[in-house]
């Protein structure tokens, strides 16, 4: 799976679950992605780091459940109708480690092209580079492709 | 279980043989005229020989056929087990452990060396080279030159049908080896009213005219010599007219009864009563040479109805199972009693009782009496105590206590360590013993016992103790502590765990290379146990290793902290108060008066920043480790809980409050409380508060 992921900038297409949070728009590998699941009650951890604040139970295994906008240093938003939790499996020190990320929103299943990646403009970010793996162009809009494995290191 | 390789249940059977087999060796070395100890070492190579070479491990089969001849003079009595002669013996059993485990390790030449060695001790008036065969024959050899065939008795057990084991067959296979004459003993057999059709009841008593080797006659017997009695005596010609005297050796009653008869009569030559069975064998001892003694044979029987061979990987997916099913039986309860149907209730009230029975029988089922992994110590100790000349009696106790075999399975290295620390630094010398006035013979005691939920395993020598001034300079040395900073003896102890710390002035193969006491004191902790040392100097040390029952599921104490539900192991939960309005006001100082007990206590709302106002009533829950107490203090305790433990993900590794998380009956998560940390957050927080005052 890890070298799938860093040939990707050369196979044609990608298949991405496109998910919003606040203004910005993301594209998850589908690759990574488990399950999409409605919010559930979640526990949080005292004296965790701010981005997993908290662990919920997803099918009977207690999982983190990672909020990338404190990551990206983006305003919180209260949970709404459109809240979802993605579970994507990454890995972490060699072990494969079920996350839950929230998403304020989850569009679709979709494919983006080669031709539609963007080299990662060096300004107008406000964000940390190495978070994003690659920017692309999905229907005139820029989404960003995160790299989760180091954003959750 | 058919699908599994033969090869593999051959190696698993050899390596429970060689456990058996070592320990027996071992025992055999304190206690060399225990009869039953012999027996059992050679019954273990007996079966090891046998199995070893149906499933076609012919080296393991000859090797082991030269050990147990060797061995036989051993029980015979003819000569005594001594110390050399048991170290041979375990080199041997290592050598054919060896060969099973790894062929292309082992050499030939190996096995000849410690065959030699063994033909030495065992037969010391002869040279070495050409023992074996004689080996086997040395009670038969009279008669030998006069020896025409062998008389034979057998006696089956009464299940032998059922396993698919004809006994015509065999004998029809015996007739091959030369002319039979093969005379059933019906004695055996009940009224028709009391006979199982599918027992066999009949024995034989067989005259075989052929000069075959013993071996030829074992071969025919080979797949059932486990479930049966063969008495094998050299027929001579001329016939004693004895033959009641070999009935009556066999002290078991004759076993029940027949359905054979008729078909029997064909390999049978004759009426039964008539004929005189032969009378042979001069030599006493050699008259009853049944393959295995009645007795044992009695108790391996029970055990293969009352065991059944599964393999780990299915328990612990069943232990899952259970774990999922108390979770779901908890919401289940949850549910019913915010109803109010009541024949939902009594259901979900039933369900709970199954549900707990069914866990304490998974757990029972994957328990294991620790005697188990004691075993294999006796002969570390044995080898360690031979290289480092330092006489040692190793004592073992509690062997039958029971625990997970995954705990049983990580706890192995850990005593590895603290045995080998304890031969190593603990005991001292035979001389400076004797100077100090002690036994020359150092003792090493071992030990397991249940307490409460945990079982406390020791490790006790009584040798010259820590040196509690040569830990301090070495801890100053390496800057861990400033000189002249005030200690207890027992914080001065704890650097011993701490990584790369070794006081060993002299590096030994051993230990000295200050790595393992760490290890040690981590691996406990991985198994949410904890360890102590304690020390008395001349007299000994001893380790205390605290292990919980299991790893898997705990009883725990729900509470609720603001908005958040915590779980308190129950084991390490001593009483609950309630937090007086006097302690409530020490503000700043943070103990508690518990019966004229000053006790520190943690406000979990502040460790957890619990948002929204606290309860009015707050409540302690006073926790232990070992000898500290701390109180908890705690909006509000729910009650118990059945905790199945989910480990917390590496992502929140660097939290150390919490030791997992478990799942609540309404299906959100709780967290479990690390009562180790916490105790040692509370600890610190007593030492600062201690400065802070001092200064």
């Amino acid at each position: 799976m890890n070298e799938a992921h860093t040939e990707e900038h050369q196979v044609d297409a990608m298949q991405v679950v496109m998910i919003g949070l606040g203004e910005e728009k993301f594209a998850l590998d589908a690759g990574l992605v488990r399950e999409i699941i409605d919010p559930v009650p979640v526990t949080r951890v005292a004296g965790a780091r701010a981005f997993v604040p908290s662990v919920i139970n997803v099918r009977g295994n207690v999982i983190p459940l990672a909020d990338l906008r404190i990551r990206f240093g983006m305003p919180q938003l209260d949970d709404s109708a459109d809240t979802r939790i993605v579970v994507i499996e990454i890995e972490l020190d060699g072990e494969p480690v079920l996350v839950g990320v929230t998403a304020d929103k989850v569009y679709e299943v979709t494919e983006i092209s080669q031709t539609d990646v963007q080299q990662t403009p060096r300004v107008g970010m406000h964000w940390k580079p190495e978070f994003i793996r690659f920017i692309a162009k999905w229907r005139e809009e820029f989404v960003i492709v995160p790299n989760m494995e180091r954003i959750l290191n | 279980m058919s699908a599994m390789d033969p090869t593999e249940v051959f190696r698993q059977e050899a390596s429970e043989l060689f456990e058996v087999l070592e320990g027996a060796l071992l025992d055999l070395g304190q206690r060399p005229d225990d009869r039953e100890l012999v027996d059992s070492a050679f019954r273990a190579l007996h079966t090891i020989k046998g199995s070893g070479a149906m499933f076609g491990f012919d080296k393991v089969a000859s090797f082991t056929h030269e050990f147990e001849t060797a061995f036989d003079r051993v029980r015979k009595g003819e000569i005594k087990p001594t110390q050399e002669l048991i170290s041979v013996a375990l080199a041997a059993k290592d050598y054919i452990r060896a060969l099973i485990e790894d062929p292309q390790s082992t050499d030939d030449i190996i096995g000849e060396a410690i065959l030699d060695d063994l033909k030495r001790f065992v037969f010391p008036d002869q040279p070495a080279a050409p023992v074996a065969e004689i080996a086997e024959a040395p009670p038969l050899a009279p008669s030998e030159s006069k020896q025409t065939g062998w008389h034979l008795y057998l006696e089956f057990e009464s299940h032998i049908l059922r396993n698919g084991s004809n006994p015509l067959d065999l004998l029809e296979d015996l007739c091959k080896l030369g002319p039979c004459f093969v005379v059933p003993v019906t004695d055996g057999i009940p009224f028709l009213d009391e006979m199982e059709p599918e027992d066999c009841y009949l024995k034989w008593d067989v005259k075989l005219h052929a000069a075959c080797d013993k071996d030829a006659i074992d071969d025919v017997f080979m797949f059932v010599q486990d479930e049966m009695k063969l008495t094998l005596s050299p027929l001579e010609q001329v016939e004693a007219p004895a033959p009641l005297p070999l009935f009556q050796l066999l002290d078991e009653e004759p076993t029940p009864v027949a359905e054979m008869a008729a078909q029997a009569v064909e390999v049978a030559a004759a009426p039964v009563a008539a004929q005189p069975p032969v009378k042979a064998e001069p030599k006493p001892e050699a008259k009853l040479e049944s393959k295995s003694e009645p007795k044992p044979e009695a108790k391996r029987d029970d055990r293969g109805i009352a065991t059944v061979r599964v393999q780990a990987e299915r328990l612990d997916e069943l232990m899952d199972r259970v774990g999922e099913l108390v979770i779901a039986q908890a919401r289940l309860t949850q549910l019913a009693s915010s109803g109010s149907d009541l024949s939902i209730k009594m259901i979900a009230e039933e369900i709970e009782r199954l549900a707990s029975s069914l866990r304490d029988t998974t757990m029972g089922a994957r328990m294991v009496p620790i005697g188990s992994l004691f075993g294999r110590f006796r002969r570390l100790v044995h080898d360690l105590s031979r290289d480092l000349s330092k006489p040692v009696e190793f004592v073992t106790t509690g062997e039958d206590t029971e625990l997970d075999k995954t705990m049983i399975e990580c706890l192995a290295d850990p005593l590895v360590h603290l045995i080998r620390n304890a031969i190593d630094h603990g005991i001292e010398d035979t001389a400076t013993r004797s100077a100090n006035g002690k036994t020359e013979q150092g003792r090493i005691e071992l030990a397991a016992v249940h307490s409460g939920a945990q079982v406390l395993v020791t490790v006790k020598d009584n040798g010259g103790g820590l040196n509690t001034a040569r830990i301090r300079a070495k801890a100053e040395e390496q800057g861990l502590i400033a000189s002249g900073a005030v200690l207890t003896d027992h914080e001065i102890h704890q650097f011993l765990f701490h990584p790369g710390f070794s006081t060993a002035q002299t590096i030994s193969a051993l230990s000295g290379r200050g790595v393992g006491m760490d290890v040690v004191k981590r691996t406990i902790e991985t198994m949410r146990g904890t360890i102590d040392l304690s020390t008395r100097p001349g007299q000994g040390t001893t380790v205390t290793l605290r292990l919980p029952l299991t790893l898997a599921i705990i009883e725990g104490l729900l509470i609720r902290v603001g908005e958040g539900r915590y779980i308190i192991p129950l084991s390490a939960v001593e009483e609950c108060v309630e937090l007086t309005a006097e302690d409530e006001r020490s503000r700043g100082r943070n103990f508690l008066n518990v019966r004229g007990n000053l006790v520190p206590f943690l406000r979990l709302r502040e460790i957890m920043t619990a948002s929204g106002a606290p309860d009015r009533h707050q409540k302690t829950i006073i926790i232990s480790t070992g000898e500290t107490r701390v109180g908890l203090v705690a909006d509000q305790i729910i009650g118990n809980h059945q905790t199945v433990i989910k480990s917390l993900s590496k992502l929140h590794s660097d939290v150390t409050i919490f030791s997992g998380a478990t799942i609540l009956g309404d299906g959100t998560a709780a967290l479990i409380l690390d009562v180790a940390q916490l105790v040692a957050m509370a600890q610190s927080k007593v030492e600062k508060q201690h400065i802070s005052e001092a200064a």
